[in-house]
C-alpha cells in the first residue's frame, strides 16, 4: 500500500463529531472560568452590573453582526452580492439582538433613573446635566428605532426572497433599512458606553 | 446584476455562488409597503409622544399609567415604558392594517419609500432633545 492509498483511507470527520469537539472545548473553558474567575468584580459592584453586562453583550454581538450585515446591505445594494442566503439569516439575528438589547436595556434603566443621589442620573443631573438631557436621551430613542428597522429589513427579506433581487426597489429599500439601523446602534452604542464610563449603573 | 445559473457537480456540496431566478409568482409591492409604512408610524409616534410627554405633565403620567399596565418593572422604567409601548401598538397595529388592506395591490415600492425615508427623517429630528424640548416649549 503506498502513501496515497493511506490518504484515500482517512475518513473525512463527521461535522457532529467536530461540533462535539467544540462544544466540549468551549465548556471546559466556560466551567474553569466560572469556577476559578471572580466574575463579580469583573462585571462591577453596582446593582445594575448584572443587566448592564448582559445589555452591553447584547448590544456587542448586534454590532458584530449589524456590521457583517451593513456589508451585504452594500453589496445587495450594488446588486453584487451572492450570499443571499447568509442575508437573510444575519437580519433576523441583527433584528433578534436588538430586540433583545432593547429588553435588557429596559431592566438596566430601571437602575440609571433609580431615585437615590448616587445613581448615574442622579449624578449627571447634578454634575453633567447635558450628558443626560441631550446624549442618553437622544441614545435610548435611538436605540428604539432600531427594531423596526431591522424587522422591515429581515421580513421583506424573507417575504420576498429572492424576487429581491430582481427588483431593485426592493433591494435598495432593504440596504437603506440595514444602513439606518446600523446607524441608529452605532449611535446608542457609542453613547451607552462613553455614559457607563463616565458612570456605571 | 444578471442572473446566472450555477449547476453543482455531483461529487460537490451546494455551495452558492449565484442566484436563479424566482420561478414564484411575483409577489405584490404592497406587502413591503405595507412594512415600510408601519416602521415609519412606529417611529413617528414615539418621537411625537416624547414631543407631547415633555410638554405636558399630566400627558406624561398618563403614558406612564398606560406602560405600568403590562412592562416589568415599569415603575422603575418611568415613561419611558409607556412610550415604547405606544410606539409598539402604533407600529404593529399600523402592520397588521396595512399587510390586509394592501397585501394584494402592486404598488411602486419607490415613491412610498421615499415617504418613509422622510419620515424617519422627521422622527430623527423630533428626538434630538434640542429639537423637543424647544418645542415642547422648554
Amino acid at each position: 500500500m503506498n502513501t496515497l492509498d493511506d490518504v484515500r483511507e482517512v475518513r473525512e470527520a463527521s461535522t457532529a463529531s467536530l461540533v462535539a469537539v467544540i462544544a466540549i472545548m468551549i465548556a471546559s473553558a466556560l466551567g474553569f472560568v466560572l469556577l476559578t474567575a471572580p466574575l463579580a468584580k469583573l462585571m462591577g459592584s453596582g446593582g445594575g452590573a448584572l443587566p448592564a453586562a448582559i445589555h452591553g453583550l447584547m448590544a456587542f454581538l448586534y454590532l458584530f453582526v449589524g456590521t457583517i450585515g451593513l456589508y451585504l446591505g452594500w453589496r445587495l445594494l450594488t446588486g453584487q452580492i451572492r450570499a443571499f442566503a447568509d442575508l437573510q439569516l444575519l437580519a433576523v439575528v441583527a433584528a433578534t439582538f436588538s430586540f433583545l438589547a432593547i429588553c435588557f436595556g429596559n431592566w438596566l434603566y430601571i437602575y440609571y433613573r433609580a431615585p437615590v443621589s448616587d445613581s448615574p442620573r442622579s449624578y449627571f443631573v447634578k454634575n453633567m446635566p447635558e450628558v443626560h438631557r441631550i446624549f442618553f436621551e437622544f441614545k435610548e430613542f435611538s436605540a428604539l428605532f432600531t427594531l423596526p428597522l431591522a424587522v422591515c429589513a429581515a421580513f421583506i427579506l424573507w417575504r420576498y426572497g429572492i424576487q429581491t433581487l430582481e427588483r431593485p426597489w426592493l433591494r435598495y429599500s432593504v440596504a437603506v433599512l440595514m444602513g439606518l439601523a446600523f446607524f441608529y446602534l452605532v449611535v446608542a452604542f457609542g453613547l451607552g458606553a462613553a455614559v457607563t464610563k463616565l458612570r456605571p449603573a | 446584476m444578471s442572473p446566472t445559473t450555477s449547476t453543482a457537480k455531483p461529487d460537490e456540496k451546494n455551495v452558492e455562488v449565484a442566484w436563479t431566478p424566482s420561478t414564484r409568482e411575483r409577489i405584490p409591492g404592497g406587502i413591503a409597503v405595507a412594512a415600510l409604512m408601519a416602521a415609519m408610524v412606529g417611529m413617528l409616534t414615539l418621537a411625537v409622544v416624547n414631543v407631547f410627554t415633555a410638554a405636558s405633565k399630566t400627558f406624561n403620567v398618563w403614558v406612564h399609567e398606560v406602560g405600568k399596565l403590562w412592562m416589568p418593572g415599569a415603575a422603575g422604567i418611568g415613561p419611558y415604558s409607556g412610550k415604547e409601548t405606544l410606539a409598539l401598538v402604533a407600529w404593529l397595529g399600523t402592520w397588521l392594517i396595512l399587510h390586509f388592506a394592501l397585501r394584494n395591490n402592486d404598488l411602486e415600492i419607490s415613491r412610498w419609500f421615499i415617504v418613509f425615508l422622510v419620515g424617519v427623517g422627521i422622527a430623527t429630528t423630533l428626538i434630538w432633545p434640542p429639537v423637543f424640548e424647544y418645542l415642547a416649549g422648554h
